[in-house]
């Protein structure tokens, strides 16, 4: 067979160098011509992740046993040798930015797998890469460089048998640089400054959520099929809104990349939500960062469970803790009391008297006063029991105001009772006996003292704000309530004003632990009407204009973008098949009871949202099949179209 | 002495009793009230600063104790004026079960004894529970002076268990309520519930003793009368904390009945879960897969409703149209003049505090648009407020969608649960049922049944052996005792 020259450009040797040219023939294999490569360079180094890239086909040569003719290479190809594992810089959800070498060669899908195992994040599957926006450069911006954390040290071998140690990846166990990097992965971020938040894009509409999703790279392709270069940012993201098997004590960074997307969802107006699932939302992030500050010892205290022992011993406290409503009685029976003079004032009698001071006594779960306190030995003037009754706080701390407001259920309806507190300390006692007493816990509870410590700490963020105005600087007590909502939120009330709202909603939360308030945080989120809707503008197949199309975890809507309403739901449970005709860029579905839908894609690729589609069913396999190796064909199969398969 | 005698009565010899002794029935409570009244006088000379009658002298706005014991009062009372039956023999069969689960508990644990007899000192929430005991005490005393005859040997037996079941009882500081349900005939059953049982678990034993087929469907219905709305209690509710938010006069009544709705949901899902206007079918399979995507999840998606209803405006008699949304996060209405985006909604009310009931007859009540109606209120609240939220539509399955949304709203995966656990029962019911046409006997009294049979094999054993074997037997049923008892009595006899 004849011979001819091959010439293969050596990617480490510098552009400048000029192609390296081998005699080959057709019949030769690709690692032959590899081999011989690698003489010629007469460089001793590991190869093992290099490869040959044919830069005409934009297609990596990876079958070694293939021979040039069968892949059809002719002595006008121009090929580069090159590793497959390139850096990347990667933007996460908490907006930190990591340069780490991915794979190039293997489909994204792969390549996402790798990375997630390099950060230690459960079900990749959920995850995928997108073109980032293009950032608007300002010259004062410039200036301004954004930290990137370096991870591109880290050896390929090691990510590819990951190993906990101290409860993190081994890799990031070995200085303490890489350890100051996975607590920045797996601990929240502090609550952005409000100027951060303003200054950040915020789709407008429908069409502007939808265009973001034109930006999701090929799952089946590769990188460098992409237009991917070296160094190149992309961001990393939550993609498939069905998140499999939360378990807290695995998923430590899963959890908190998870928050982080959907707290600047909620604080960009990504998903929409009501003031009052706003001011919850702002009471939980305020919560997490509080108690994130405090327990900086969430990584060990999570490979401490890995710890058998310790694991048992925490199972004990459990087992104790559930069958001790023996001890509880006893708690209860020498139960601590709040006694004072506090003054009462009833809104709804149509009395003219203002407040009136009475000695208070608390004990178990109501409220009793007295004349004086000389008097509290005898019958009470009244008596009010709190179970299930609703509180609600009226502070000023510029006006020395200490109001608790009580809804108190009775058969003839709510009676309401103001409590009038002379300090701060008074304040946080008796708040915290009403907050637990509405639950139906006395001031024995466990919780009694921390409940004082929240109330304490939502006090000192008041004064702060009500103090020296303007330092967003977020010490661990004051934070400024504007970064814990949206900016719609900042033009229509003062930070000032916004402070009793969160501290309403506070309450409900100020007692969950971290793992505990996240999770809520979650919950919430997932609860929003619109959430896990990716939209992408389409036009319908004898339509005139354009419409939105909505791609939920489990259903597909069409949304008219004149009214801006849902006309029509499709489930996927009832979908019998879906084609996607690529020469005309076409979507059609089949549903059960012959309904037929077909549409274009105007604002995204069809792979796109054929990928969107196919990937939610293959979510939905993953409870049937309990396994824990992910079916990578399936999802091929699934989202790939014919160019896969 | 006392000790010896583990003892439970279960249905079957209950059942045998009342045969034979139906018409000493009359007697036998004069037996009762005579070791009632001894009962409570000895409790009275041990605490006397606690006795039920000095109970209760603050003003208090909302005393739990005291409700449970107007509560109990009053149900005894009604039925005796209204010169019904007090079905006494079930309530004992109640007490002497609750003994025997009792006497279970109290002999595993050394320190839970302990702690049961520290708790009797003092402190609010014993005094309570205390006072509960007596009350019962008291109750029986009561019905038992209607009904009042001369004391009679066969009685004392069953006296005797009562007063140790009762004693059981005030040791392990458990609140009961002796209960009236009303049944569909008109017809009423008198039972008594501890304050742990959740619905389904009184459900399940009125369904036992009833006999009236098992059936996801059988609820517990809270009707109140003043209000003319009514409410199915939720399987996995509390029974006595939601039957200690009615008054003293309370006209409220607990039914037993079947009601389709309580589970049309799940039945049905496509009827409430999809957000449609038109009722349809579903393949079975295609409504399990829909059931396992809302609740098989993390996290149970509210289902979207929304649409035009009539508000009863406060203290007025007029109605108005709004739009109103349900999400999970409570009730919104969308303000005149802006669009439905949600950072506009106006929150109406949020679910934690409030329960939805069924508002009857109020087109001629509160001149409502149709019968269709709604009710948001505070448990508590009894009485005509402005607290309570009225609520109408337009048809009964808008009605039916709203009330079933807004329990899943407040309830999420715990109904789905129900449900499921629900038709367990039912299906297990019908297991049973193959087996046998007769009641189901409890599990205990069934699986000791062999030993006792053993005991009677032992009969030409030593002494010793048959101590063993008594001692053994402690926490055996009243069958397998009272046959021990008079196997050794008649032993005794021929020595």
């Amino acid at each position: 067979m004849a011979a001819w020259d091959l010439s293969v450009t050596v990617e480490d040797l510098g552009p400048d160098t000029p192609p390296v040219t081998l005699s080959v023939t057709s019949d030769l294999h690709v690692g032959g011509v590899i081999l011989k490569l690698v003489e010629k360079t007469q460089i001793k180094r590991d190869w093992s992740d290099h490869a040959l890239w044919w830069e005409q086909k934009q297609r990596w040569l990876l079958r070694t046993a293939w021979t040039l003719e069968k892949y059809g290479i002719h002595a006008d190809a121009r090929l580069v040798f090159m590793p497959q594992h390139k850096p990347l810089k990667l933007g996460l959800p908490n907006g930190i930015t990591l340069r780490l070498r991915a794979c190039f060669s293997n489909p994204v899908f792969q390549t996402v797998i790798g990375i997630c195992r390099m950060l230690n994040i459960r079900h990749p599957e959920e995850l995928s890469l997108l073109r980032p926006l293009e950032e608007k450069k300002k010259k004062k911006d410039k200036d301004s460089t954004v930290e990137i954390y370096d991870l591109t040290e880290v050896p390929l071998s090691s990510v590819s048998r990951p190993c906990l140690y101290n409860g993190m990846p081994a890799h990031f166990a070995d200085s303490p640089q890489m350890e100051a990097i996975y607590k920045m992965l797996s601990v929240t971020q502090p609550p952005p400054a409000p100027e951060v938040i303003a200054k950040q894009y915020r789709p407008a509409s429908v069409v502007d959520k939808a265009h973001i999703n034109g930006r999701w790279l090929d799952s089946s392709r590769c990188l460098m099929q992409q237009g991917i270069q070296e160094n190149d940012k992309l961001w990393l993201r939550f993609k498939y809104f069905a998140f499999y098997d939360i378990e807290p004590k695995y998923d430590v960074v899963r959890l908190t990349q998870l928050y982080e997307q959907a707290r600047w969802a909620i604080l960009l107006e990504d998903i929409d939500c009501t003031e009052e699932e706003m001011m919850l939302f702002g009471a939980l992030q305020y919560h997490i960062s509080k108690v994130s500050q405090s327990e900086p010892q969430l990584l060990s205290s999570s490979a401490a469970m890995d710890d058998l022992e310790s694991a048992l011993q925490s199972l004990e406290v459990k087992m104790e803790g559930e069958s001790s409503s023996a001890s509880e009685m006893l708690e209860n029976m020498t139960a601590p009391e709040l006694n004072d003079y506090l003054k009462i004032f009833r809104p709804k009698r149509l009395t003219l008297k203002g407040y009136k001071q009475y000695w208070f006594k608390f004990q178990d779960t109501s409220i009793s006063y007295f004349k004086s306190k000389e008097e509290s030995i005898g019958e009470p003037i009244q008596q009010i029991n709190l179970k299930g009754c609703e509180v609600a706080p009226d502070v000023n701390m510029a006006a020395q105001k200490f109001l608790i407001r009580l809804l108190i259920p009775a058969p003839e309806g709510m009676n309401e009772v103001y409590l009038r507190c002379e300090n701060e300390q008074q304040y946080a006692q008796w708040m915290a006996a009403c907050r637990l007493a509405s639950k139906g816990k006395s001031l024995a509870d466990s919780s009694y003292q921390s409940e004082i410590q929240s109330i304490h700490s939502f006090l000192a963020m008041q004064k702060t704000n009500s103090g020296s105005h303007g330092n967003a600087a977020a010490s661990d007590e004051s934070i400024n309530t504007h970064s814990l909502v949206s900016p719609r939120y900042h033009k229509k009330y003062k930070a000032k004003q916004l402070t009793p709202r969160i501290l309403d909603a506070y309450q409900n939360v100020a007692q969950f632990s971290l793992t505990e308030a996240v999770m809520r945080f979650l919950q919430i989120w997932q609860a929003l009407p619109d959430f896990g809707l990716s939209y992408v503008v389409v036009r319908f197949k004898g339509s005139r204009k354009d419409e939105v199309l909505g791609i939920a975890p489990n259903r597909l809507i069409r949304i008219d973008l004149g009214v801006g309403d849902v006309v029509k739901t499709w489930r996927y449970n009832n979908m019998k098949q879906w084609n996607v005709n690529w020469d005309i860029k076409q979507m059609a579905i089949e549903f059960e009871g012959n309904v037929n839908i077909a549409f274009s894609c105007v604002t995204a690729d069809c792979k796109i949202v054929h990928e969107f589609i196919g990937g939610y069913i293959f979510m939905s396999t993953r409870s049937r099949e309990k396994s824990d190796t992910l079916n990578e064909e399936l999802f091929h199969k699934l989202t790939g179209g014919h160019e896969a398969l | 002495i006392i000790n010896n005698h583990y003892e439970e009565i279960d249905a079957p010899s209950a059942e045998e009793d009342s045969d034979k002794e139906d018409q000493d029935l009359d007697k036998m409570f004069g037996a009762w009230l005579g070791e009632l009244d001894k009962l409570t006088q000895s409790l009275d000379d041990g605490r006397p600063e606690q006795s039920p009658q000095q109970k209760a002298p603050l003003r208090q706005e909302t005393n739990m104790a005291n409700f449970s014991y107007r509560f109990s009062i009053y149900n005894i009372n009604e039925a005796l004026n209204q010169g019904e039956n007090v079905d006494l023999d079930a309530l004992m069969a109640d007490l002497c079960s609750i003994e025997q689960e009792l006497s279970t508990i109290n002999t595993k644990p050394n320190s839970a004894g302990g702690m049961a007899r520290l708790g009797l000192t003092d402190t609010k929430v014993h005094t309570h529970t205390h006072a509960c005991t007596q009350i019962s005490v008291y109750n029986f005393c009561c019905c038992c002076h209607c009904v009042c005859v001369q004391e009679e040997q066969a009685a004392k037996l069953k006296a005797e268990n009562i007063r140790v079941a009762l004693e059981k009882i005030k040791e392990a500081q458990v609140k009961k309520l002796v209960i009236r349900v009303h049944l569909s005939d008109e017809s009423s059953k008198t039972m008594m519930v501890d304050e742990r049982q959740t619905v389904r678990q009184v459900l399940d034993s009125l369904l036992e003793k009833s006999h009236c087929g098992y059936s996801p469907d059988w609820s517990l219905v809270e009707t109140i009368n003043e209000l003319q709305m009514e409410r199915i209690f939720e399987d996995h509710e509390n029974l006595v904390e939601n039957l200690l938010n009615w008054t003293r006069d309370s006209q409220n009544r607990l039914m037993f009945t079947e009601r389709i709705e309580k589970y049309a949901l799940f039945k049905n899902p496509q009827n409430y879960l999809l957000g449609r206007k038109e009722t349809c079918e579903m393949a079975e399979r295609n409504k399990e897969a829909l059931l396992e995507e809302c609740f098989g999840g993390s996290s149970v998606s509210v289902p979207e409703m929304e649409g035009v209803l009539w508000l009863k405006e406060d203290g007025k008699k007029s109605w108005k149209k709004r739009y109103f949304l349900l999400r999970a996060s409570g009730i919104y209405y969308v303000p005149k003049g802006k669009a439905k985006a949600s950072r506009d909604l106006v929150c109406f009310l949020q679910l934690d505090h409030v329960n939805v009931y069924h508002g009857q007859d109020y087109k001629s009540k509160y001149k409502a648009p149709t019968d269709y109606c709604m009710v948001l209120k505070h448990p508590q609240i009894q009485k005509k407020s402005q607290y309570i939220k009225y609520l109408c539509c337009d048809d009964v399955r808008t009605l039916q969608q709203w009330i079933n949304s807004i329990r899943i709203a407040k309830y999420g995966k715990q109904l789905y649960i129900n449900f499921q656990e629900a038709m367990r029962r039912t299906e297990a019911a019908y297991d049973w049922s193959s087996l046998s046409s007769s009641s189901i006997k409890s599990g205990s009294s069934s699986s000791s049944l062999p030993e006792s049979q053993s005991n009677h094999s032992s009969q030409s054993d030593s002494g010793v052996s048959e101590m063993t074997s008594a001692g053994h037997t402690r926490s055996q049923s009243v069958v397998s005792s009272i046959f021990s008892d008079a196997w050794r009595r008649g032993t005794q006899g021929e020595v």
